[in-house]
């Protein structure tokens, strides 16, 4: 392990100090817009299910949960790639995506992901359709749970590692913390929409250790977005996360709503009980879920933000923080 | 039974069938070496003639930009349809002597650098950006479905969507030219040879003896960045095939002074994410989830 710090001549200044070109931006923004945050929350909340689904299965009476946690797994794996199809610039080649695997590329790592998650997700409904008449469809379902729970654990986190793998100054920075926040926002989405289902279907006392789990993964997430942003603003990097739209959709969506809006409505509902606390659970899940998809699209506005802008890139390049490395190849 | 069959002498492969590249930059195009620029900013008189050279050989369309107000830089940014671009950065009061070098401005003509790793051929998930026989990195348009993973990839800001054809572009280093034994449009219309087509090797020595040149001649900030152990190659990317002889911080010609490869992140995430969802698992299983 060694850190490369190639020198400049002694003549040339040692120091940068905020120099840019015309103020012009250095790296060029992406162009993930809604539609990604979209399918980052959605099949993050579908692979989280699968985990839970894999939970349930094993305690005694977990059915009804697995069974739901599976379809809308199903659900999420289906819509999610749709809506991301969508924002390719030349639709009609989706399927180039599936053309090689490239170990390098956290997109194609995520395609076959997303593929082998796909397929095992549909084994599990199958048979939860066909359980009842073919015992061999709940076997084969069963059989299959393990393995989408784990592709599901890489579902709730691989667009982390995905916006990290880029020169995007903000998505670059922190990429431990950041996919912390988006597995632990993945859990808190899937519970918080499965205890909305597990209430409808009247397992009220399973709906209670969903919430609860939510509540956990939600406490997790606002510690892993504090280690995020810690760490941009030691780089002077965190303008984009506290300013403008991105900046309101992740203070106001991500943790007033995500977190302090749910952690309020459960403390009430509790205390108030009866009656008139009834709707606070299905206003706080809801709230938990979409906060969790405000923190991922104010994530993906803000750093389209930081990469415009030229002081971030070169504050995000200074030879300080190059990383050690064990290289190199060939 | 040598009926059908060619004559024997036609099958000699003869003496070399002789190349323009090696009239005009001095050098053979061959498979299978590494092909790349030197661009020597202290030559760079800002013509612009590479920026011409490429648009009318590649035939790419002009993008309507108008007066910047950045100096003599209305062309703006490299992009989609601009894969030259001219930097001009004027550099302090005008000296009343000329030296042997370019002293008052700082111009640069960039380009697409040709990474070795290449982050956008390591985030392409479509294999559409590959690295061809002459280790020189392009975009096959036949394949690419415009995801757009390659644009925040780059840390220079090379490539880009297009919005015409929703494909990536960005400079080929004239692939179909160096196929036909031709230099690159921009270098050979390079008046001052501040753009240097060549084999990379040959060309890192050349910038390491200008560079020498240039610290006697009194330019004594002269550096190359790009090359090997030099500043631009750094953090994972072992050399830029396109690489400088600059004359002052990378940051004055936007370029960013220690780019590094964005894939080494890929590997911190994903350990952290999986620890986080094998902890809320075990949080899911204490809790009870799955009871009734």
């Amino acid at each position: 392990m060694s850190v490369e710090r190639p020198a400049l001549p002694p003549a040339v200044q040692a120091e940068w100090r905020g120099e840019t070109y015309h103020g012009r931006p250095v790296t060029k923004a992406s162009s993930f817009d809604w539609k990604v945050s979209f399918y980052i929350a959605a099949v993050g909340m579908a692979g989280a299910c699968q985990v839970i689904a894999a939970v349930a299965r094993t305690r005694p009476g977990g059915e009804g949960l697995a069974r739901r946690a599976r379809f809308l797994a199903l659900a999420g794996s289906t819509v999610g790639p749709l809506v991301l199809v969508q924002h390719l610039k030349t639709r009609s080649r989706w399927y180039n995506m599936l053309r090689i695997f490239r170990p390098t590329s956290p997109m194609s790592l995520g395609s076959w992901l997303l593929t082998a998650f796909g397929g095992l997700t549909g084994l599990t409904a199958i048979g939860e359709v066909l359980g009842r008449r073919w015992p061999f469809a709940r076997r084969v379902a069963d059989a299959a749970q393990v393995p989408a729970a784990v592709t599901g654990a890489g579902m709730g986190v691989y667009t982390a590692g995905l916006l990290a793998s880029t020169s995007t100054p903000l998505w670059a920075a922190a990429p431990a913390s950041l996919a912390a926040q988006f597995g632990s926002a993945s859990v808190a989405g899937a519970a918080s929409a499965l205890a909305l289902l597990q209430r409808a279907a009247g397992e009220a006392g399973s709906a209670r250790r969903l919430e609860a789990l939510a509540l956990v993964a939600g406490a997790a997430e606002v510690l892993a977005a504090h280690g995020t942003e810690r760490r941009l603003a030691e780089r002077g990097l965190d303008a984009p996360l506290q300013a403008g739209t991105p900046g309101a959709l992740n203070m106001i969506g991500g943790k007033a709503i995500g977190f302090a809006l749910p952690v309020a409505a459960h403390g009430l509902g509790r205390a108030v009980g009866g009656r008139a606390g009834a709707l606070l659970p299905e206003i706080a899940c809801f709230a938990m879920i979409l906060g969790g998809a405000a923190m991922r699209h104010a994530v993906l506005r803000a750093g389209n933000d930081s990469a415009c802008r030229p002081e971030h890139t070169f504050r995000a390049t200074q030879q300080a923080h190059l990383p050690a490395t064990r290289e190199t190849r060939r | 039974m040598d009926g059908g069959l060619a004559h024997p002498r036609a099958r000699d492969a003869g003496p070399p069938h002789p190349q323009e590249a090696e009239l005009t930059a001095g050098t053979r195009i061959e498979p299978g070496r590494s092909y790349g620029f030197l661009t020597d900013t202290t030559l760079c008189i800002g013509c612009k003639a590479c920026e011409v050279a490429c648009k009318e050989w590649n035939n790419l369309p002009a993008e309507a930009g108008g007066l910047t107000g950045h100096s003599y830089d209305n062309t703006g940014q490299l992009g989609a349809h601009t894969w030259r671009h001219v930097t001009f950065k004027e550099h302090g009061p005008r000296q009343g002597e000329m030296p042997p070098f370019q002293s008052n401005w700082l111009m640069m003509s960039d380009v697409c650098k040709h990474c070795d790793p290449a982050p956008c051929l390591e985030a392409c998930p479509t294999g559409a950006i590959f690295r061809t026989e002459f280790d020189t990195v392009v975009v096959q348009q036949d394949i690419c479905n415009g995801c757009g993973y390659c644009v925040p990839a780059c840390p220079f800001g090379v490539v880009e969507l297009s919005k015409e054809d929703g494909k990536a572009h960005k400079c080929t280093l004239c692939y179909d030219r160096l196929k036909g034994g031709l230099e690159p449009a921009c270098a050979k219309a390079c008046p001052t040879d501040s753009i240097q087509f060549g084999v990379v090797e040959d060309l890192v020595e050349r910038a390491e003896a200008r560079v020498a040149s240039l610290q006697k001649a009194g330019q004594d900030k002269a550096y190359v960045y790009g090359a090997p152990g030099t500043p631009g190659a750094t953090g994972g990317i072992r050399r830029l095939n396109a690489f400088f002889v600059l004359a002052e911080r990378p940051e004055h010609y936007n370029l960013p002074p220690a780019p590094s490869r964005p894939a080494r992140n890929a590997r911190p995430a994903f350990l952290s994410g999986l620890a986080t969802m094998a902890g809320l698992a075990a949080a899911a299983l204490l809790l009870g989830v799955g009871r009734r």
